[in-house]
This record gives structure tokens, sequence and C-alpha cells, in this order.
């Protein structure tokens, strides 16, 4: 289904594609989706080919189509980890595969789409139930379910806070673990539950950088090796500033536990 | 009977952490019982697994490869890649106390001069963390790399 682009229809198609490539690799989408979904959309908008070059912070989409070849790349700064958009940006493209929309209609339906955030309390309450869990799985009692879901809970909304602030998220995850660490030296202290220092342990897994881990592999495998490398230097240093978090915290509290 | 009991527990404290970290990583509505399934399936597989023998590396594998498959299968049916739903569910399986070990054992080697217990605990507990990561990772990959083979260009 090959149409024939006027230069600024060939112009405007290559900005769209590029800002749906933008807005995957901006939201946590690994390399493949990125890749795959940028080339969906350039044959359902009905050019001869899209070749789209990503790495870590930037992407070049270049769209060829009767023989003329438009570039371009665009900055992709980290928006932080957001699946309503990568959700929604794979349904605006299907819907353009099926219906054979026009670059208006895409284009707004591209700027209609909001990063949708889950109710912060909601997200407070289910990660202090969370490491609460991974406490519970690792042997706690339910004296330290409570006491990791206390810890956690203040840990994550220290969180929220530092990051509506805009900080970035390697000063976040130190200060946050430094607090959710202070909170949870107390069962240590005190001698709360059958072995207190698993309160420690589980209220800082909320900082794991999981799906950043996940990403880098899977890039890897997937034959972006580049990205990958960026993304596992990238949790490394979260890892490292969460470790340092802790490692304050239990100076100042003097519990050592980890070790 | 108590292994059944052991299992639920289980599948029912990894469901949460699924779940609320789909809500971290802002995972629609809409989506957050696969992840819960996916959690509780993929963590209660893994004890299994362990529990009849297996390490853990390759208990890990195993569970992220059915978990993964079952996300292409459900892939195909809501029409969204399946990373949306299979990497929360995989959350509960990260090795998040290995990292965080080896990590703060060589701070420590720096702080407090080098011991072979600190070396060796560092050293463990890294390759352990690794192993894990990997194993769960490249189970998760697996299946994509199964289903789409290199596409032949001209």
């Amino acid at each position: 289904m090959s149409r024939t682009f006027s230069e600024e229809a060939q112009r405007e198609a290559s900005r769209l594609i590029i800002k749906t490539g933008q807005m995957l690799l901006q939201h946590g989408a690994e390399s493949n989706i990125v890749g795959y979904n940028c080339v969906r959309l350039g044959k359902a908008l009905g050019l001869d080919s899209v070749e789209v070059s990503l790495s870590a912070s930037s992407m070049v989409v270049t769209t060829l189509t009767n023989e003329h070849c438009v570039t371009t790349a665009r900055r992709c700064s980290d928006r932080g980890i957001n699946m309503h958009v990568v959700s929604e940006v794979q349904h605006i493209i299907r819907s353009c595969e099926q219906q054979e929309l026009d670059l208006k209609t895409v284009r707004n339906r591209l700027n209609a789409v909001q990063a949708y955030k889950h109710n912060r309390w909601l997200v407070v309450m289910m990660i202090g139930l969370s490491c609460a869990s991974f406490c519970r799985l690792a042997g706690g009692d339910w004296t330290l379910f409570g006491w990791t879901f206390l810890a956690s809970s203040v840990g994550m909304i220290v969180r929220q806070e530092v990051a509506h602030r805009h900080f970035s998220p390697i000063l976040n995850f130190g200060v946050t673990a430094f607090v959710t660490t202070l909170i949870a030296a107390q069962a240590v202290t005190h001698d709360f539950g059958n072995n207190p220092t698993l309160a420690m342990a589980s209220s800082v897994l909320m900082l794991v950088p999981g799906f950043p881990l996940i990403n880098a592999i899977s890039d890897m495998v997937k034959g972006y090796a580049n990205i990958g490398v960026a993304r596992w230097i990238f949790a490394s240093m979260l890892g490292f500033s969460t470790c340092i978090g802790i490692i304050a915290a239990m100076t100042v509290s003097g519990v050592w536990a980890w070790i | 009977m108590d292994l059944m009991m052991a299992l639920l527990n289980d599948m029912l404290f990894s469901a949460i952490p699924a779940v609320g970290f789909a809500l971290v990583f802002n995972v629609p509505t809409k989506y957050l019982p696969y992840c819960a399934i996916g959690g509780a399936l993929g963590h209660g597989l893994r004890m299994l697994l362990i529990h009849y023998g297996l390490l853990i590396e390759w208990g890990t594998f195993a569970a992220a490869f059915t978990v993964g498959s079952l996300g292409i299968v459900l892939s195909k049916r809501l029409h969204v890649s399946s990373a949306i739903f299979t990497v929360a569910a995989m959350i509960p399986m990260v090795p998040g106390v290995y990292v965080y070990k080896a990590i703060i054992a060589l701070v420590e080697i720096n702080h407090i001069g080098y011991s072979p217990e600190l070396w060796a605990l560092f050293i463990e507990n890294f390759l352990r963390g690794i192993s894990i990561i990997a194993g769960l990772a490249f189970g998760l990959a697996l299946p994509v790399l199964l289903f789409q083979r290199r596409q032949v260009s001209h």
C-alpha cells in the first residue's frame, strides 16, 4: 500500500515516526520494541522503508519514499518507566495499520497521550505491602511484616517527594535507602520479631532497579549491545547509590546487619 | 499437603509485589491481573523446582521462560508487547539481597581493609546475583528469540 508522498508529507511522517520512537524509548521500552514499532508505523503510513538507529539517550530515523530520504534525530531524555504510554502508543500504531489513519489524526492522537500515573497513596500502600511480602517470603513473622511495611511506605513517600522535585534518580535512591534503613534498623535495635535483620534487608528491595536490569540483558541478547551496556551501567549506579544510603544509615544507627 | 500450603503462601506473597511494582511502572489497570498471575506463577514454579532439587538460577530461568511464553500468547491477543506485563511479574524473582550484599562487601573492603571473608562475600553474592538476573532476563527473552527469527534483508 505504497502511497505517493509530497516532500512536506514525508517530513511530517518522519516526525511522527521519530516521535513514537522517542516516546517509547523515554518511557522504558526495550530497544527491540522501539525499532519494531517505528518500522511498523512507517509501513502503515505507506513509506517504502524506515531505518532506525538507537543509542542510549538519542535516536535517528531515516525514511525512504519515491527514492527520497528524510533523516531526523531526537534526544531522548529519561522520563521514567511508564507502561501506560508504551501500550497507548502501540494501540495508536495498530489502529493506524487497520484504519489507514491520515497523518493529522496520528499526530493528534500521539499528542493526546498523557503519562498516566497511578494514585500515589495506592502506590505507597502497595509498595509497603510488596516489601512486607518479601520479608514474609524470606521467613519473617507478622511483627516484622508490619515493621517492613512501615519502613517501606515511609521510604516510598520520600522517594515520591524527591522525584516530584525532579532530582536525579541516583540521588533519590540514596536518600530513600537512608531513610528506609534508618526506620528498619529500629527493628534490630528494639529486637522485634523472629529475625529483625530481615526487615532491613526486605524494606530496601523496592529500590532494586529490576526493570533497567532486565531491559539491559534483553537489549544485549537481541543485538543492541551498546544500549544494553548503558542501561546496565545506569542500573549499577542506582544500586551503588542505594548501598551508600544503606551504609550511611547503618553507620548512623550503629546497626550492622548486612555483613 | 504442607507443600501445597507452602506453594499457595509463596504464590500469594509474590503476586502482591508483582502488582506493587506494576503500579510503580504505571502498567494500565486492565493489565494488572496478568501481572499478578504472572508473578504468582513464576515465583511459585521456581519454588517448586528448587524444592525438587534444581539450582535457583535454573529454576529462575525455567520460570521466566514459562511466564515469557505465556506473555507472548497474551500479547498476540491484546496487541501490545509482552514486556508490559511480564517484566513486573519477574520483579519478585530479582535477587536484590545478593546484589546489595555484594556491593556493601565491596564498599566495606575499601572502608575497613581487605579480608578473605569480605572478598568471598563479595564474589559469592555477586556471582549468584548476576547468574540469577541473567537466567531471569534470558529466560524472558528466549521465547521472543524463538518466535522471531532473523529477517533476511535484501
